[in-house]
């Protein structure tokens, strides 16, 4: 389904992806695992196309500083140069790092906002979908969303990437800030909306202990590189896994 | 072969900024040049221009100070519409000591500036916690309604103004009056915005919440920072009153507000420099257009579009970037 060829991205002299490669097919959850600054979100931004916005304003700053190389295939078709505009309507669809939400809307209104492009019926189909998998969020929309929790607000993320209806979902860092219980909450809802859905998942986390045991296959990124890879049960076993991410 | 382009700073701007290590007279020249060169066309402008020209000097002098009292503003976060108020409330100022008082230039000029600067302080003291639009939206209402005050209640000379003000002694006094305190303005505040003082303006700017949990009273430096801006304002209002020796109505003229920005955006702000850049290169480019007559407006404001959409980082970020560093295509290794 998306096919990643030796990409780089250079942020001005600093290289943040050093040619990587990955794939995932239809259906998967996939993980990329890596601690600070390996490149995750730089990788979530140049997949769903946010990086060619970033590139075009720094370049309004003065000079090219941002510099991709390689290719990003989805579903046969070249993204690398499409707008991210394009890219949600092609069904990329990417939850951001601390879960960013409108403050000054309801939950509700952020749905719609969310939703520009599908029609109200659907909106609301996906809503009540949502509700189901984050039961706290039901008594929680006509709040503000600059009031909600941590928790509640990365949950409001999720779904307002759900509301949009991807083919292939993109979370970066969706356990960040988030307490043990709350984590397992967030996980378990990934889980069944892949079950229910069908939506492909590829998510980035710090966070490998709760992350490994559901993912269908995960990668290790270190520096912009990819260091290891396998399915979750196999990366769980690995002894440097261990050492790096369990702190055993 | 992929290539991307490498960005560099220049091995003297590192010897110079970093160790300074200069090694040659030319790399003290690459230092001194850009401070040598804006004191000698300063000192030197007055010299070379005809009578005409002298006095859009003085006018180009007056943006540029307001356009960098307009920076300072900006860059402690507050984007300021009303920098007519700094300058009719200076112009008043010493127009009044002047008028009524019969006090000399040479004590109305500094007064008016500290006092000028106080009670704009003074006036907008109230809406220091306003952010953004709202206190824009202030700045930009608060000298309408001074004017309609001057109007309706008949103070200063109401609509016909004050007028046969003491001059200055000499057109050329005026000039190097006006060049000194804007180097002197230009110079002293981009150290001071360099300090940690301005650091912790800026950071104002930045982020006020860690500011404040930082410790630091932010409203107390607010008020700082609109007191230095609205002394520089101040001073050029209580300038002018002395040069054209006359303060009316139209101190308070939306031009004051408007053009420091115009400048400040052209150039290039949160350098201050570029804020004087920006005066220097705008007002003599007006006076020019004037032989186009009515059409003179379009083609300042064509002019200023095409700036602002080709150059949106401002002239002074583009030169200062050019200078210090060098950009080359490198192959990317693999």
């Amino acid at each position: 389904m998306l096919e990643i060829e030796n990409l780089m991205v250079f942020f001005e002299n600093a290289l943040a992806l050093n040619g990587l490669s990955l794939g995932v097919r239809t259906g998967e959850i996939v993980g990329v695992i890596g601690s600070n600054s390996a490149g995750k979100t730089t990788l979530m931004n140049t997949i769903s196309g946010l990086i060619i916005d970033m590139r075009i304003k720094e370049k309004r700053k003065g000079g090219e500083r941002i510099t991709i190389y390689g290719n990003i295939t989805y579903d046969g078709e070249d993204i690398t140069e499409t707008p991210p505009s394009d890219r949600v309507k092609q069904g990329i669809v990417l939850s951001r790092e601390r879960h960013p939400v409108f403050p000054e809307s309801s939950v509700v209104e952020n749905f719609k906002i969310a939703g520009y492009l599908r029609s109200k019926s659907e909106i609301q189909e996906t809503m009540d979908f949502v509700f189901t998998l984050f039961p706290p969020l039901t008594k929680l929309k006509t709040r503000k969303a600059g009031f909600l929790s941590g928790g509640e607000q990365q949950m409001l993320a999720i779904g307002m990437a759900l509301v949009v209806r991807p083919k292939l979902l993109l979370l970066d860092e969706p356990l960040l800030g988030l307490s043990p219980m709350m984590q397992k909450a967030v996980v378990d809802a990934i889980v069944s909306l892949n079950r229910e859905t069908n939506i492909t998942v590829l998510l980035s986390e710090q966070f490998a202990r709760p992350v490994l045991p559901v993912v269908d296959r995960a990668y290790v990124v270190e520096n912009g590189m990819l260091t290891l890879s396998g399915t979750g049960a196999e990366l769980m076993d690995n002894p440097e896994i261990k050492a790096a991410y369990f702190g055993v | 072969m992929k290539k991307r382009k490498e960005r560099i700073d220049r091995g003297i701007k590192a010897r110079s900024s970093d160790i300074f290590a200069l090694l040659s007279w030319r790399e003290m020249l690459y230092l001194a040049a850009p401070r040598l060169l804006p004191v000698i066309v300063c000192l030197l402008l007055p010299l070379l221009l005809g009578p005409y020209w002298q006095k859009v000097l003085l006018s180009v002098a007056v943006v540029a100070l307001l356009a960098i009292s307009w920076d300072i503003l900006a860059q402690t976060g507050m984007v300021s519409l009303g920098q007519a108020l700094f300058f009719g409330v200076g112009a008043y100022c010493s127009g009044a000591m002047n008028h009524y008082w019969g006090l000399s230039p040479v004590l109305t000029i500094p007064i008016a500036s500290l006092l000028g600067g106080l009670i704009c302080t003074l006036i907008l003291l109230p809406v220091l916690r306003l952010r953004g639009i709202y206190f824009s939206m202030v700045t930009l209402i608060i000298p309408l309604i001074l004017v309609r005050i001057v109007e309706a209640t008949k103070i200063f000379g109401g609509t016909e103004g004050l007028s046969g003000m003491t001059p200055l002694p000499s057109t050329w006094f005026e000039l190097y009056l006006s060049m000194a305190v804007l180097l002197a303005v230009l110079f002293g505040f981009r150290r001071m915005m360099d300090s940690d003082y301005g650091l912790v303006l800026k950071g104002i700017n930045d982020n006020d919440r860690s500011v404040i949990n930082a410790g630091i009273n932010i409203y107390w430096f607010k008020a700082q920072s609109l007191f230095i801006a609205g002394a520089i304002g101040a001073f050029c209002g209580a300038f002018m009153t002395h040069v054209y020796m006359f303060v009316g109505m139209p101190v308070f003229a939306l031009d004051y507000s408007i053009l420091p920005i115009a400048a400040a955006v052209v150039g290039g702000p949160g350098t201050l420099a570029g804020a004087t850049l920006g005066a220097f290169i705008l007002v003599p480019m007006s006076e020019a257009l004037r032989g186009f007559g009515g059409l003179r407006i379009v083609l300042y404001g064509v002019f200023l579009v095409v700036f602002i959409v080709a150059l949106p980082e401002g002239i002074f970020h583009y030169i200062q970037r050019k200078y210090h560093q060098i950009e080359r295509w490198v192959e990317v290794d693999k």
